[in-house]
């Protein structure tokens, strides 16, 4: 053996796009060794073992007391199987993903900016695009974890439990729902967390300013929505329809996803462009710090 | 041979500091030594020559290849090591190592079986399933030799590689160095502050001062030729035939830096000179040559004059104390 010519065959050299993945696999990698992302991430099961168990009941039901599980599901929309069904978990898991995002966000790539880990990256065979890349795609994957991988199991459960082959023939759409929502929660995200991180890697500030924009907005938001809406206008319709709901990011990302799922609500233009915008402007503040970051490395 | 790299007018500033200023250079491939104090410029031309950091004007190629143009390229056949950064805690060993192939385009399993390999050769066998955070700076620095080896490069950057190592950890490491540089088609350019691990790793030595190139040359180059210079001391010394042994020397076309004490000054003498000039000046001028030494010339003593920093002369050796007289009359 040798410290410079290895004894195996010549050293391959794949295309940088495939360092991707590696940088991608490294950050869950670590993530995954914190106890703390267990903890959360068994809260964000919570949920979905109460609604596995629940569409489990209503299967049963269904055998034996068909006009109970009728009753059911026509008053609870959640659990009639529809595309709602699915929305409406995958926006219920909004908090914990949240709270998992931010204490994830420093392992995953805030450690890289304060303790000179990027320099590691790119002084490989990579460029900052390849770099970049590979992080949104471990950032990306967390919030897949607890929303798009449990929706796409409840899905499969449902048909399982019930009229399998009309369910998957009828439903089959809701696949396509499940998966859009997922990707735009994912790489809205994503990209908003990176950027964050980038420029504020060390995890208290972070958890707090992500706080900020998760707990504070949405309640800022609801709170102006029903001090400003018109005398006679509904709270629920207020709450709809109100620009003031703008403010709560998840909540755009919620309008958004409904027309994954063939439902159009209010506010879709103004919930496209507050999440358009902050995807470019996410994009602009990463690429940015990045640079600054490379130059200082 | 394609030279390992070629600069020219190379200019790069940090908002208003001047980094590197109007640097030309030209090396052969081998093992070339980099030093100057701190803010010379050694980091930011390191840097410059991985492509990490474009410059402000000029142009480098590296093994005749534009590092503007193809950064990515050139990167999989540099390994570079930083000094204090580029550790990620949280990884083990073998992942550490195993990562840094995989980003220099290996395949998992080819990158991770060179990472046992050159973990194995490193000395790190028995820690490579531990955590980087738990390792000692020794270990680390070698670990991060690794990483810098894994995909075979044909050039190493390394920047303070023995910094923070204990006297055996640095010979360990000047070794395997001197070990990996004498590989065929192998280089590496070596940036620290140590001038003895040069000479033990280098052939050629850059020395950078202010940004600038203050010389650039083979090590032998260096110091041969420049060894005409002796170390004078003297008694009897009033100042008046202090003066006029210094003129004396100055008359006979040495050139003379008095000491920091009246009695002791440097001569560096022409070609022809022969040191039974110095006895017969001091005997004219009536003082009494009690040290006479040829002076030793070593990169520390190139490096100090270089850059400037020779305010006094290095005390002398009294020979007429030990006894012995460099060279008779």
């Amino acid at each position: 053996m040798s410290l410079v010519k290895p004894d195996i065959e010549t050293i391959t050299q794949r295309p940088a796009w495939f360092a991707a993945w590696p940088i991608a696999r490294t950050a869950l990698h670590l993530v995954f060794r914190r106890k703390l992302f267990w903890v959360l991430f068994a809260v964000a099961l919570f949920s979905f073992l109460l609604m596995f168990g629940a569409i489990y009941l209503l299967a049963t039901l269904r055998q034996e007391y068909k006009w109970l599980e009728e009753f059911i599901t026509s008053r609870l929309k959640d659990l009639d199987g529809s595309g709602t069904t699915f929305l409406n978990f995958m926006k219920a898991q909004g908090t914990v993903t949240m709270i998992l995002l931010a204490f994830a966000g420093s392992v995953l790539a805030g450690n890289d900016h304060s303790r000179g880990g990027l320099i590691f990256y790119l002084s490989r065979r990579i460029k900052l695009v390849h770099y970049g890349t590979g992080k949104l795609l471990a950032i990306g994957l967390l919030p897949s974890l607890t929303t798009t991988l449990p929706a796409l199991i409840l899905f499969i459960e449902y048909g399982l439990l019930g009229d399998t082959g009309m369910y998957f023939g009828e439903k089959y759409p809701i696949i396509f729902g499940i998966l859009g929502y997922g990707a735009l929660l994912s790489v809205a995200v994503g990209l908003l967390l990176f950027a964050l991180v980038s420029w504020m890697p060390r995890p208290v500030p972070l958890v707090m300013l992500w706080g900020g924009l998760f707990v504070f907005l949405p309640i800022l938001s609801r709170i102006l929505t029903l001090t400003m809406r018109e005398p006679g206008v509904r709270r629920r319709h207020a709450l709809e329809e109100s620009p003031w709901r703008l403010l709560d990011f998840w909540n755009d990302l919620y309008i958004i996803g409904n027309k994954f799922f063939g439902v159009d609500k209010p506010l879709f233009i103004g919930a496209t462009i507050v999440v358009c915008s902050v995807c470019v402007v996410s994009v602009i503040a990463i690429f940015v710090r990045l640079r600054q970051l490379q130059h200082q490395s | 041979m394609t030279p390992l790299f070629e600069i020219e007018s190379l200019t790069h500033r940090y908002g208003s500091v001047l980094a590197l200023d109007d640097l030309s250079l030209s090396v052969e491939p081998g093992a070339i030594g980099l030093v100057g104090q701190n803010g010379a410029g050694k980091s930011t031309l390191i840097k410059i020559l991985l492509g990490l950091v474009r410059h402000t004007a000029g142009t480098v190629r590296v093994y005749g290849s534009d590092v503007t143009r193809n950064g990515v390229g050139l990167r999989g056949r540099i390994g570079y090591m930083p000094e204090r950064e580029g550790v990620l805690p949280g990884l083990n060993g073998i992942e550490y190592v195993g990562l840094a192939g995989e980003l220099n385009g290996m395949p998992r399993k080819q990158s991770l079986r060179r990472a046992h390999e050159l973990l194995s050769q490193l000395g790190l066998e028995e820690a490579r399933y531990r955590r980087l955070e738990n390792y000692s700076a020794g270990m680390v620095q070698r670990i991060k030799l690794a990483a810098t080896l894994v995909h075979d490069p044909d050039l190493l950057l390394l920047d303070e590689p023995t910094s923070g190592l204990d006297p055996d950890g640095r010979t360990a490491m000047l070794s395997l160095l001197k070990s990996l540089s004498q590989r065929p088609g192998k280089s590496l350019l070596f940036s620290t502050h140590l001038l003895g691990d040069i000479e033990h790793v280098c052939r050629h030595t850059i020395i950078m001062e202010k940004g600038r190139v203050a010389a650039s040359e083979s090590l032998d180059e260096m110091l041969v030729g420049k060894a005409d210079a002796y170390l004078l001391r003297w008694k009897n010394a009033g100042d008046a035939a202090n003066d006029v042994y210094l003129a004396a020397l100055q008359q006979a076309g040495a050139e003379v830096s008095p000491g920091e004490e009246i009695g002791q000054a440097r001569a560096v003498v022409p070609a022809e000179w022969s040191t039974r000039q110095f006895f017969h000046l001091a005997r004219q001028a009536e003082v009494t040559l009690t040290g006479l030494e040829p002076e030793e010339m070593d990169l520390r003593t190139v490096y100090r004059r270089l850059v400037g920093m020779e305010t006094a002369m290095p005390p002398l050796v009294d020979l007429a104390k030990r006894g012995e007289s460099g060279v008779t009359s």
